[in-house]
């Protein structure tokens, strides 16, 4: 009665919303074999894509985590004026649209903006450059690590940390001996995340970018490059490694969830 | 002295979480803090752990004073509530954590482990993590870890608090044999007065942040100074009786009971201690070995095992039976016989029996009941349900009688602090109660709230005992400030300057060696009353305790306040001078 | 008031707390300050024109429009995921869970690319749909679809957590009462989950309403017709026209501002019915 109806109707929208685009972007990216697949990639400007993307991601997901460490640290360990609207000053990032964030840095260092003509002089680009897109990715990825591990940290509480101090160990021996273990699951969480939306992200980097191919394209960009030239072939196969790098991100997110399960018991 | 820690305070939002507390603990002692939750008792001992910082005072370690050095430094062990075991380390490696802080060498602390675990007879369970042991077996790691690096003192947080109740029992001799085999100065914090019995060379009894009695566990079960400790410490009956010239009188009847204060003045209303395993069943007076109370109708029996537990009601005296305002168990009084009693005398519900009291202790605490004064029934009435005379009758367990003037309601036939309106007439009216035979006249607005601070002020020398009795008798209730007050003319060169202030000085070091109350002395320039009356018009709701033993200075003082200070509440304390 | 921090015996408040408010301060901060200057610096009358032009009230519609449909799908479809989830056990039931986050994860234009690819004429899905009449792809029904997707794990993750929470004990208790189980769900369970449904709602219509990423593909983007807010900023963008760019930001940001407001009066809201419950 209910319950296959209910079950059928859940898997008919999932499966039209989520399972059908996922298929067609394996289907139409080897939909011309291994061959052309691998064509794709021999491009010059997809390479630089590639690397554009990793390179962004190895500055900005270590910058938000070290950030994410500090700031939960800082939250959950202390009691301090203003906590709570510095929680939501550092989820702010996640309210803003993405286009939004990458308008901000346009306004900032762009030719019209406030730094615009002092960057001009000094010969320095961020926007339209590579800097550009690691600050809009920054600031796009910025609240993931620290989200993971505010409740996390604040749920541990403080007493292991105490213990360790009345035992005689400092700060940093603490950190890394007793905290650094507890919340290592729940930080990998975060930066697996925070990693997935760095080399996904399509809106801010979009606006900062100014879409120069081999140059300032990341991945997503250059998806939209290949699709602008009805190359569709290329734009699934790029399409298809960036889904790769989404279904990696959800077995270890669920591997983590199921260790941090057992954990709790 | 292993600790010593001298008028420690702690506020949290500026209200006083640890409130003047000085203790010493001596080397080797197992001392336990007792009390409920909220009465500050954890937040002392991490206090002296250094976890917590403390606002005033000072903590002395070994003669060291540590006030301002961190908890990493004090080189104590901390056992916490919840053991806070590294859950990601193994038991070796959790014992070892001191050890290797202080960068000790592998076989010196492999050896240590494995001392430490046959110490809490935990063996052979090194590479287990904390997860895979039960609540028992972490809580003897936590001890271990603690002990580790070999600290002079000991420090336990509610160690037993989340533990089954056989296990607890069982740990409990664990920790005593291992505190007897390094003669470990410890200081426990628990809530339950069973486990501080079976553990303690002594006890600290804390509530509302104050350390209210410290003593030998036997001691303070038999003879309790206040009502608090005196119920908190088991089960009690807490009975009115009359103290008068030729001893304690319970109605009309005489009673043998242990009186640690001496008689003042006037006959005076005390409350005296009946535990009750002292109370005497017997089907007649005559066969009575004890003091007779009075005869009782049997209520309710419970069998509990090793003890049969008695609720009686009281035929005659119903009235002395104390018990918080309302709670219809006036003229109640528990009593427990041992099994071989029960058999000699066997008794069902609606017996009626003859009380007789083997031991009655009359606590020192200058307050008994309350009864309030009104033209008619409905003030009264409005003055009972003032919060500051709530609060009060409902923590220090009393009732609250009334008198509305109906002839024979005087203060002599109605003992007890007498509490009445303020207002224009309060001070004609007070006088006339102390001349009926009141001893404390209590004078509230309908409004008067718990107050922030209790100022102490006495119009003549002879008055000063009583009235820091009365104040300290309070503030055991109320978490307020003490403030010793006097005044003295402005010249600084004026000698009754010098007498005030050695007036003041002798009341602080009273205050603190009859009752353990710490005071704040404050000596105002000025003629009193309008000197008195200006300090506190500047306080935040201060109560006035005022002494006098003089009724007509009495009624001058209370009538400039009744101008000047309508809303002060105050509580005037009277002793006939003696002659 | 006391606000003296409270001395911690854990060392390094100092170091993080100043980090922690440089960091954020200057990635930020400063450049949200940035825009709300640059937009309110404009000239009064020409920030009302650039931001009250049809072309951009047309976009707002769609934008909203599209933003609201996507977010009540989301709690329909999404709250029938989300009890299947929960009360049913079928092969296949942890793989879905699983699965459920994919919009997360996905990058956007990996998903706007595909979903076009399915529902256009010659789609998967969209063969079918394009005779009866349905046109999804660069149209405003497809920005729709864009808009679920992406919306849909903010929903089943709000109110799966809920439902699992829920006692199976108050079903019980009603249908020893005597209710039915039509009666039971709207008067028993849905009241209950309602918080958790409205803070799903709002997360979901909150990140519909600044996506831009999906909806390129999709949409086709014809001004007046299939033209979303977001992407009027980056053609004003290209326009060099900073000023009207920063506007119609600054216009954004507001809406994310009420949007963050909401949500937090949602959850205050939710948690004051729940625990007030439990005291009670």
């Amino acid at each position: 009665m209910m319950r296959p109806f209910l079950i059928g109707i859940s898997l008919l929208f999932l499966g039209a919303l989520l399972f059908a685009p996922l298929a067609m972007v394996f289907v139409s990216a080897f939909g011309a074999g291994w061959h052309a697949w691998f064509t794709t990639f021999a491009d010059s400007d997809t390479g630089a894509a590639i690397r554009l993307t990793l390179l962004t991601a190895a500055i900005v997901v270590p910058l938000n985590t070290l950030f994410g460490v500090c700031a939960a640290w800082c939250i959950a360990k202390f009691e301090f004026p203003g906590k709570s609207m510095l929680i939501t000053l550092i989820d702010l990032p996640l309210a803003v649209s993405p286009v939004v964030s990458g308008l901000i840095y346009v306004l900032l260092f762009g030719a019209q903006g406030w730094f615009g003509t002092w960057l001009q002089d000094h010969d320095i680009s961020i926007i339209f450059a590579v800097p550009g897109i690691v600050l809009a990715t920054s600031f796009v990825t910025f609240p993931y690590v620290a989200r993971e591990l505010i409740p996390l940290m604040q749920q541990q509480g403080n007493d292991e940390e105490e213990a360790s101090i009345t035992l005689g160990a400092g700060g940093w021996f603490t950190f890394f001996h007793v905290t650094l273990p507890r919340i290592r699951w729940g930080l990998l969480y975060g930066v697996i995340l925070c990693n997935a939306r760095a080399m996904g992200e399509f809106g801010a980097v979009s606006v900062v970018s100014g879409h120069i191919r081999g140059v300032t394209n990341t991945m997503p960009l250059h998806i939209e490059a290949l699709y602008q030239d009805y190359s569709m072939a290329g734009a699934f196969a790029v399409a298809s490694l960036l889904s790769l790098l989404a279904v990696v991100t959800l077995i270890i997110k669920s591997l983590l969830e199921w260790r941090m399960g057992v954990n709790h018991r | 002295m292993s600790i010593t820690l001298e008028q420690v305070t702690k506020r949290y939002q500026g209200q006083p979480v640890v409130n003047d507390v000085s203790l010493s603990v001596a080397e080797g002692e197992f001392f336990v803090l007792l009390g409920p939750s909220g009465s500050g008792k954890s937040t002392l001992l991490r206090a002296i752990a250094g976890l917590v910082d403390i606002d005033q005072g000072s903590i002395a370690l070994h003669g060291n004073d540590v006030t301002h050095v961190g908890a990493r430094d004090r080189g104590v062990g901390f056992v916490f509530q919840h053991y806070a075991l590294f859950r990601h380390l193994t038991v070796a490696e959790n014992i070892e954590f001191a050890l290797r802080v202080r960068r000790m060498k592998g076989a010196e602390r492999r050896a240590r482990r494995a001392e430490l675990l046959k110490l809490v007879a935990l063996e052979g369970m090194d590479q287990r993590l904390p997860a895979q042991l039960s609540g028992g077996q972490q809580q003897r790691v936590a001890v271990a870890r603690a002990l580790a690096h070999k600290p002079q003192v000991l420090l336990l947080d509610e160690p037993f608090g989340a533990l089954d109740a056989k296990i607890r029992e069982e740990l409990r001799w664990t920790i005593r044999s291992v505190q007897r085999e390094l003669g470990i100065t410890t200081v426990l914090v628990t809530h339950d007065q069973e486990e501080a019995f079976a553990l303690a060379d002594r006890i600290g009894v804390m509530n509302l942040g104050r350390l209210l009695e410290v003593g030998v566990p036997r001691d303070l079960y038999a003879r309790p100074a206040t009502r608090f400790v005196a119920t908190f410490l088991g089960a009690a009956n807490l009975l009115l009786a009359q103290q008068g010239p030729e001893g304690i009188r319970f109605g009309t009847t005489p009673v043998d009971a242990t009186v640690q204060q001496p008689h003042i003045g006037r006959e005076h209303e005390v409350v005296t201690l009946l535990r009750p395993e002292e109370l005497e069943l017997s089907a007649q007076r005559e066969q009575l070995t004890s003091s007779y109370l009075g005869r009782a109708t049997v209520e309710e029996l419970q069998f509990t095992g090793a003890l049969e537990r008695l609720r009686l009601r009281l035929l005659d005296n119903q009235n002395a039976v104390q018990t918080s305002a309302g709670d219809g168990a006036e003229g109640r009084i528990e009593a427990t016989r041992p099994q071989p009693e029960r058999r000699a005398l066997p008794l069902a519900i609606g017996d009626v029996v003859a009380l007789g009291a083997r031991r009655l202790h009359v606590l020192p605490t200058p307050l008994s009941s309350f009864v309030v004064y009104g033209i008619s029934d409905s003030a009264a009435l409005e003055l009972a349900q003032v919060p500051l005379l709530i609060t009060l009758a409902a923590r220090m367990k009393t009732r609250v009688a009334a008198c509305t003037g109906e002839p024979g309601c005087t203060p002599t036939a109605m003992p007890g602090v007498a509490v009445t309106a303020a207002g224009p007439d309060a001070p004609a009216r007070t006088a006339e109660l102390l001349r009926t035979g009141a001893n404390e006249v209590l004078l509230l607005n309908a409004t008067t709230d718990v107050p922030q601070q209790i100022c102490m002020y006495w119009l003549d020398e002879p008055a000063r005992h009583a009235t820091l009795a009365v104040a300290a008798s309070l503030l055991r209730h109320l978490p307020a400030e003490a403030v010793c007050i006097a005044t003295a003319p402005a010249g600084r060169r004026d000698p009754r300057r010098g007498q005030a202030l050695r007036a003041l000085l002798d009341a602080r070091s009273e205050a603190r060696a009859a009752h353990a109350l710490e005071t704040r002395t404050e000596l105002i320039p000025g003629e009193a009353p309008q000197a008195l009356g200006d300090y506190l018009a500047s306080q935040p709701t201060p109560l006035l305790v005022l002494g006098s033993a003089d009724i007509a200075s009495a009624q001058r003082t209370l009538e400039y306040l009744a101008t000047h200070l309508p809303a002060l509440p105050v509580m005037l304390v009277y002793r006939e001078a003696r002659h | 008031m006391y606000w003296r921090r409270e001395r911690s015996v854990i060392p390094g408040f100092g170091i993080t707390f100043g980090f922690t408010t440089f960091f954020l301060s200057a990635l930020v901060l400063l450049p949200l300050t940035a825009l709300v200057i640059k937009g309110a610096g404009m000239d009064w009358t020409r920030f009302i024109k650039v931001v009250t032009d049809p072309r951009a009230v047309a976009s707002y519609k769609l934008t909203f429009g599209a933003s609201l449909l996507a977010a009540l799908i989301n709690i329909v479809f999404g709250f029938i995921v989300a009890w299947t989830l929960v009360r049913y056990r079928f092969p296949g039931r942890r793989f879905i869970d699983a699965i459920i986050d994919m919009p997360f994860a996905l990058p956007t234009a990996v998903s706007g690319l595909a979903l076009t690819a399915v529902f256009s004429g010659n789609g998967w899905i969209g063969q079918y749909l394009e005779p009866l009449g349905i046109k999804v792809a660069y149209a405003p029904l497809g920005i729709t679809i864009a808009l679920t997707l992406i919306g849909m794990p903010f929903v089943v993750r709000t109110v799966q957590p809920a439902l699992e929470e829920l006692p199976k004990d108050v079903e019980e208790a009603a249908a020893t009462l005597g209710a039915g189980p039509a009666y039971t769900f709207f008067r028993v369970i849905l009241p209950a989950l309602l918080p958790a449904v409205l803070t799903g709602f709002t997360l979901a219509f909150a990140r519909a309403v600044g996506e831009y990423g999906s909806i390129t593909f999709i949409a086709g983007n014809i001004p007046f017709k299939t033209e979303i807010t977001p992407l009027l900023i980056i053609i004003k963008l290209d326009e060099y026209d900073y000023a009207a760019a920063a506007a119609i930001g600054c216009v954004m940001l507001a809406i994310s501002f009420v949007m963050l407001l909401a949500i937090n009066l949602v959850q205050a809201w939710g948690r004051r019915r729940i625990s007030g419950a439990v005291r009670r």
